[in-house]
């Protein structure tokens, strides 16, 4: 518990119950909505396409669900709020990059 | 014993019963669904019977069939060309091309003959977008309506897989939150202590069919999830990272382009030969045939069979469609063996239960009439434990009109079909009204009813009723007799009513069964509460 107030001053998340139950909801829900689907683009863009030439673009699909429902349970499990929210910012912003990287180098 | 803290048991706890409870009513009705439509092909058959050789197997002169179909649609629709075996075995030519549908997807547009495998008499012919035939199609008309519920819960594209998909998602954190929740799996699986009480004895009961099922369930829930995202979320944000969003150019990297263009008129080789070939390849009749480009110098034929034995991922054999040369086998996707075409290959027999003949398939219903007993008993237990507030008792007859309800309505949908068909109306809404119509008298008696033991017994009295008339409403419209349907070699039609009628006396002996004083009891307060408050 004492860990949990301390991760939040850091960090500057709400202390109080209500906001953090909250926060809590938008990272299970939305964020990491969000951050499964841009694993898909990434991977997509990212993963070695073999030699076939189809991985990169099945396998990111074949594993979203899956993807999405452990990225759910973990964020519902942290107790430290502020370490999911990193963890799972930092997943999401990895794949933006990716994505925005790709994107502006084909343009 | 799984070590965790109090605090991460107690939220797993919460998320497994909350995912359970917010979902999983919607997702009993697909798993219920999901258990019948194993039996697609053999319900097809037994509610459209035709020939004793109703198998998925092609039959013999399907090039004739073809080339004679071919002379009587516009040429526009030979870009390609299905074959495929029906419901009753019946043979199904569909001439298509791909266009933009009125919602602006991609989809098929053409002829479909429905002919007579052994005669090659036109039994039907449709014309219009493929989803459209699909629905106008009355011999597919039970199954169709049943594997719609499952995939897609009648909801129109593309929010009905939306659904189903995340109703999926729920089952497998269902799934992996019970096997971490219960700290004591190995024990609890076999812990089944019957003389307690009866609250006790129905929580052993889900645990102990819950985490032997568990494996099956999360199999289930993740390819079921694959299928409903694949084509709604993964493809397309796939199509959008690697290809500006160009659908076809990534349908087309994962399915091989088509060969280089030959516009020419050119006679297709003979089919018959190539399937006898693509047979005598891996020892396995095809089930699929599709022409790209039929009567042009550049026409391809991919050859489809059922899993061969020992084998979990299908491939197709390829065709120069004018010499009838062969070019290569196909994994499920790409040109090549890869990690990624066997996984999606894998799918399907993981999810359909199909890579051993029968007894797999009955293996698959039996796990998923487990994962249904599970989803409707962790339910039942939920709001059982929560009686004495008022919302749950809302919550618990809830549970009970569609635990109970849903088997009802489902098993007054053929119905329809049989009794109604010569009617304008296509199967499915024929069958739509029948189920809408069951749905709102259980409700109605669900309301009505005080205590949730006889709302139990009715509703189960009820659908065994339905179950039990089924054979005589296919009787009745124009289905042959056991004596008929037998000395035409059709003994699958009398399994299937003899099947239905003991499901039926299971049920009813199940609807008359007495409940114990306890379980009685821990279902009063409902009533309690009811008078109570008046």
């Amino acid at each position: 518990m004492a860990a949990d107030e301390a991760n939040a001053d850091i960090l500057e998340l709400p202390s109080s119950g209500r906001a953090r139950r909250w926060l809590r909801v938008l990272l299970a829900g939305p964020v990491v909505l969000a951050a499964a689907c841009f694993a898909v683009v990434g991977g997509a863009l990212s993963l070695p396409a073999g030699s076939a030439g189809v991985n990169n673009l099945v396998l990111p699909v074949v594993l979203f669900p899956l993807l999405w429902a452990v990225l759910f349970l973990y964020a519902c499990l942290d107790r430290r709020l502020a370490r999911a929210w990193l963890v799972v910012g930092a997943l999401l912003g990895i794949n933006v990059l990716i994505f925005a990287w790709h994107w502006t180098g084909a343009s | 014993m799984i070590w965790l803290s109090r605090d991460t048991t107690k939220t797993l706890l919460a998320v497994h019963g909350w995912s359970g409870i917010l979902l999983g009513l919607l997702l009993y009705a697909v798993i219920c669904t999901g258990v019948a439509a194993v039996f697609a092909t053999e319900i097809n058959n037994w509610a459209s019977p035709l020939t004793r050789d109703a198998t998925i197997s092609l039959p013999a002169g399907v090039d004739r069939a073809v080339r004679d179909l071919a002379g009587q649609v516009d040429p526009q629709y030979h870009e390609e060309v299905a074959t495929w075996r029906g419901a009753g075995g019946r043979l199904i030519v569909f001439f298509h091309r791909h266009m933009q549908d009125p919602e602006g997807r991609l989809n098929e547009y053409g002829v479909q003959f429905e002919l007579h495998p052994e005669t090659h008499e036109v039994l039907a012919r449709r014309e219009g977008w493929y989803d459209d035939i699909a629905a106008q199609s009355r011999p597919e008309g039970v199954a169709a309506f049943l594997v719609d519920l499952h995939v897609r819960l009648h909801i129109p594209e593309p929010w009905g897989l939306l659904v189903t998909g995340i109703l999926g998602m729920a089952m497998m954190i269902a799934a992996l939150t019970g096997l971490f929740a219960h700290r004591h799996l190995l024990k609890e699986m076999f812990t089944l202590r019957l003389a307690r009480e009866a609250l006790l004895r129905r929580r052993d009961l889900h645990v102990v069919a819950g985490t032997w099922n568990l494996p099956f369930a999360f199999i289930l829930a993740f390819t079921g999830s694959f299928f409903s995202f694949a084509t709604t979320l993964g493809l397309p944000l796939v199509a959008k990272a690697t290809f500006g969003g160009n659908e076809e150019a990534l349908i087309e990297t994962l399915y091989g382009a088509p060969r280089e263009e030959k516009a020419e008129p050119a006679p297709l080789a003979d089919l018959d030969a190539m399937i006898a070939d693509a047979a005598a390849r891996s020892g396995i009749t095809s089930h699929f045939i599709g022409i790209e480009r039929y009567g042009r110098a550049d026409a391809t034929v991919w050859v489809y069979q059922p899993l061969p034995e020992n084998e979990l991922v299908y491939t197709s054999h390829l065709y120069d469609g004018t010499t009838g040369e062969y070019l290569t086998e196909r994994p499920p996707l790409g040109q090549h063996p890869s990690l990624g075409a066997s996984l999606v290959g894998l799918m399907y027999p993981l999810h359909f239960g199909n890579f051993a003949g029968i007894a797999s398939k009955a293996a698959w219903v039996g796990l998923g009439f487990a994962g249904a007993y599970v989803t409707l008993t962790g339910l039942l237990l939920w709001t059982q434990r929560r009686i004495d507030q008022r919302a749950w008792q809302r919550m618990a007859r809830l549970v009970h009109y569609v635990g109970y309800g849903l088997p009802l309505a489902l098993a007054c949908a053929p119905h329809a079909h049989f009794l109604f068909q010569d009617s304008t109306l296509s199967s499915g809404t024929l069958q739509g009204f029948a189920f809408i119509g069951a749905a709102a008298v259980a409700a109605i008696v669900s309301l009505a009813c005080d205590e949730l033991r006889r709302l139990r017994r009715i509703l189960l009295t009820a659908t065994a009723v339905a179950v039990l008339a089924l054979p005589f409403t296919r009787f009745a419209g124009g289905g042959p007799g056991w004596f008929e349907a037998w000395s035409s070699g059709l003994p699958g039609v009398a399994g299937v009513d003899i099947t239905l009628l003991l499901v039926g006396a299971s049920t009813l002996w199940l609807a008359r069964r007495r409940v114990t004083a306890t379980h009685a009891a821990s279902l009063r307060p409902s009533l309690e509460a009811r008078t109570g408050s008046a």
